[in-house]
């Protein structure tokens, strides 16, 4: 295998996963509220243990928040080769993927709102498994990507 | 031939049974209703009868013009079929993109002595077929599956008739039940059946039963477990005659056809060139007595478990290769695999170790602060047993790349060989976790289409240069390089 994969994600994409990370801990933090509330009002216990659901959930929203998007951007790393997709990702289990351009079948671009507020775009590829992404580009960057994976795409003779 | 024709007139008799099924269900109750409340009176059971007349009636008038409305052409290049009564529906499937025909014998057809012909496409979904033609005589399903299928296949090779590769025989139909390992899913139908007995056994009587046993318990159990057990695998035996009965695999040319089952027969056309992988698994009551099933990956195939497919229930471990060899011979390599290095194992066992470790951790906080006794520490007898499957893991994993194919070897309970062809992975990758890069090692994967997505081939915990080195080599471009 090669070296690391040359392209990185729009550096963007750490502002959007905190803000869609804050909004996902917000929920849980609800859920939460809830059952600290009730452990409080119904609960024969201390406290200190009555507020551990709203505790644990603070310090997973720190490490969603403001330590995983930071360490998922510097690992996120991509590049299209002549011959196939090289993918890799991971803060703890680092994943590295490659793809030949051969299996691919088709390509997408899409765009989720929030994603369109900072104009960005996910890469999406089928080959006959499934689905693989290539989430957070800016739009202009994930448009070429696509074009770039279908013309090599077709340029490719089956196997 | 593009002539429009009809189903065999069973059909009708097929659609009017199909319809009733799904209006019994809405009658069910009613019917029940009126008959308690009114008693077994004449006239209840007058009327009870007209109803099921009238039902009867309409349902055979729902055949015959469903029958009527549904004709099935084949023209120069594609399959066209006309359906619906009220409304018309009509389908075009391009020839070249079907993907199978198989017929299925149900009970009715079969004492009609016509089939079912459904025709799937690569893009189907996977519980429906695309096309299905409810009866149709022998001859010309055998025709319409030849006009289909000719056009995806030389002329030369329609001459000579299928091949029989191996046939299922009865004694080896019962040791594949006896070993099929599906006790459990025989357990969760009994567990059903169970239930429906207590709807129907008043509570009072089980509590009386109960009292009546109590102060036997200890007997009663030492009689009921090994009851339930022997039921459990009469079940699972059961199951499998019923599924695999006359299990017969025969090849012409590049399809390989499946004839199988007691009450229903069914039979499969699996085109070679859709094969994307080969299981071979050797279950935990088989292994000892080398004994072997053997299944197929095809890409987006048929209703037939979903995923894969069963290419033969049983035989022997070491004819396995031979068969391959006639079967897909694609698949044939039995290699020398590489196994893991030994620093894996400490990995394995502990991989098997950890969940039993919580658990027995758990119950023994658990039962010293809330029961203040030391029990909960019994947990930890698990450890051991757990331990030793994954020395068991540890040992039986292995990988080879040989002839452009990658083998695995791989244990989840029962020992499981997978073969795939580098042209047919989708994709493949390695893994690492923090304690796999501080002890070189790594997990290498690589995907195979199948079913409905994809499926993969794993080899956990080998040597990081290795999966690096695999991952590499089994790329398009490059050529073979020895490991």
């Amino acid at each position: 295998m090669k070296g690391e994969p040359a392209e990185r994600l729009d550096p963007r994409a750490k502002t959007l996963w905190r803000i869609s990370g804050a909004l996902n801990v917000l929920l849980l933090l609800i859920g939460a509220s809830v059952a600290n509330w009730a452990l409080i009002r119904f609960g024969d216990i201390s406290i200190l243990v009555a507020v551990l659901p709203v505790l644990t959930v603070l310090v997973l929203g720190v490490v969603v928040v403001w330590v995983a998007p930071g360490l998922r951007w510097r690992r996120w790393r991509y590049e299209i080769r002549p011959d196939e997709v090289d993918l890799q990702r991971g803060i703890f289990w680092i994943e590295r993927t490659l793809v030949p351009l051969a299996r691919i079948q088709h390509v997408d671009t899409r765009q989720g709102p929030l994603q369109r507020r900072y104009g960005l775009s996910t890469v999406v590829f089928y080959t006959a498994a499934g689905p693989n992404h290539i989430p957070e580009l800016s739009t202009p960057v994930a448009a070429e990507v696509r074009d770039r994976i279908a013309a090599l795409t077709t340029e490719q003779d089956e196997l | 031939m593009s002539s429009e024709k009809h189903l065999h007139p069973v059909a009708m008799l097929v659609g009017a049974i199909s319809t009733v099924r799904r209006w019994v269900g809405g009658l069910v109750f009613p019917g029940i209703l009126l008959l308690l409340s009114q008693g077994f009176n004449l006239r209840t059971v007058a009327l009870f009868l007209l109803v099921v007349l009238v039902v009867a009636m309409l349902a055979a008038l729902w055949g015959f013009l469903t029958w009527r409305a549904t004709t099935y052409a084949v023209t120069r290049n594609s399959f066209r079929l006309k359906q619906g009564v009220l409304q018309k529906n009509e389908r075009t499937i391009p020839l070249d993109h079907v993907q199978s025909v198989d017929t299925v014998q149900g009970i009715i057809q079969r004492a009609f002595g016509v089939v079912e012909v459904r025709i799937e496409t690569a893009g189907g979904g996977a519980s429906e077929p695309d096309a299905s033609l409810s009866a149709l005589g022998r001859e010309t399903a055998q025709a319409l599956r030849l006009e289909i299928e000719g056009s995806q296949r030389g002329r030369s090779e329609e001459a000579k008739g299928p091949t029989i590769l191996r046939r299922l025989s009865t004694r080896e139909l019962l040791v594949a039940g006896a070993t099929s390992g599906q006790i459990g899913v025989a357990f969760s139908v009994l567990a059903v059946g169970s239930q429906f007995l207590d709807d129907f056994l008043s509570e009072s009587y089980f509590r009386r039963l109960v009292e009546a046993l109590s102060p036997n318990w200890f007997m009663v159990v030492l009689l009921l477990v090994p009851a339930g057990l022997l039921l459990a695998w009469l079940l699972a035996i059961a199951g499998t005659v019923l599924a695999y009965n006359g299990f017969t695999l025969s090849r012409e040319g590049n399809f390989l056809y499946i004839k199988r089952g007691l009450l229903e027969r069914r039979e499969a056309t699996i085109p070679l060139a859709r094969i994307q992988a080969i299981r071979v698994s050797e279950g935990v009551l088989r292994q000892p007595f080398g004994l072997a099933a053997v299944r197929v990956e095809s890409a987006g195939y048929g209703e037939d478990a979903g995923v894969s497919t069963m290419l033969f229930p049983l035989l022997p471990r070491d004819e396995v290769d031979e068969f391959l060899a006639m079967a897909a011979s694609e698949f044939g390599v039995n290699p020398h695999l590489e196994p893991l290095p030994r620093r894996a194992l400490r990995r394995y066992v502990f991989r098997a170790v950890f969940g039993y470790l919580i658990i027995a951790l758990a119950a023994a906080l658990v039962s010293f602060f809330v029961f203040q006794s030391a029990r909960g520490l019994h947990a930890l007898f698990l450890v051991p047993p757990a331990a030793a499957y994954g020395w068991l893991c540890y040992r039986d994993a292995g990988w080879a790349f040989e002839g452009d194919r990658l083998v695995v070897r791989y244990r989840s309970l029962g020992r499981k060989t997978a073969v795939a062809p580098r042209r047919r992975l989708q994709s493949r990758g390695v893994m690492r976790s923090p304690f796999q890069r501080r002890a070189r090692l790594a997990t290498f994967f690589a995907e195979v289409a199948s079913g409905s997505g994809g499926s993969a081939l794993r080899v956990t915990d080998l040597d990081a240069a290795a999966a690096e080195m695999l991952a590499g080599n089994l790329g398009p471009g490059t050529h073979l390089k020895r490991a």
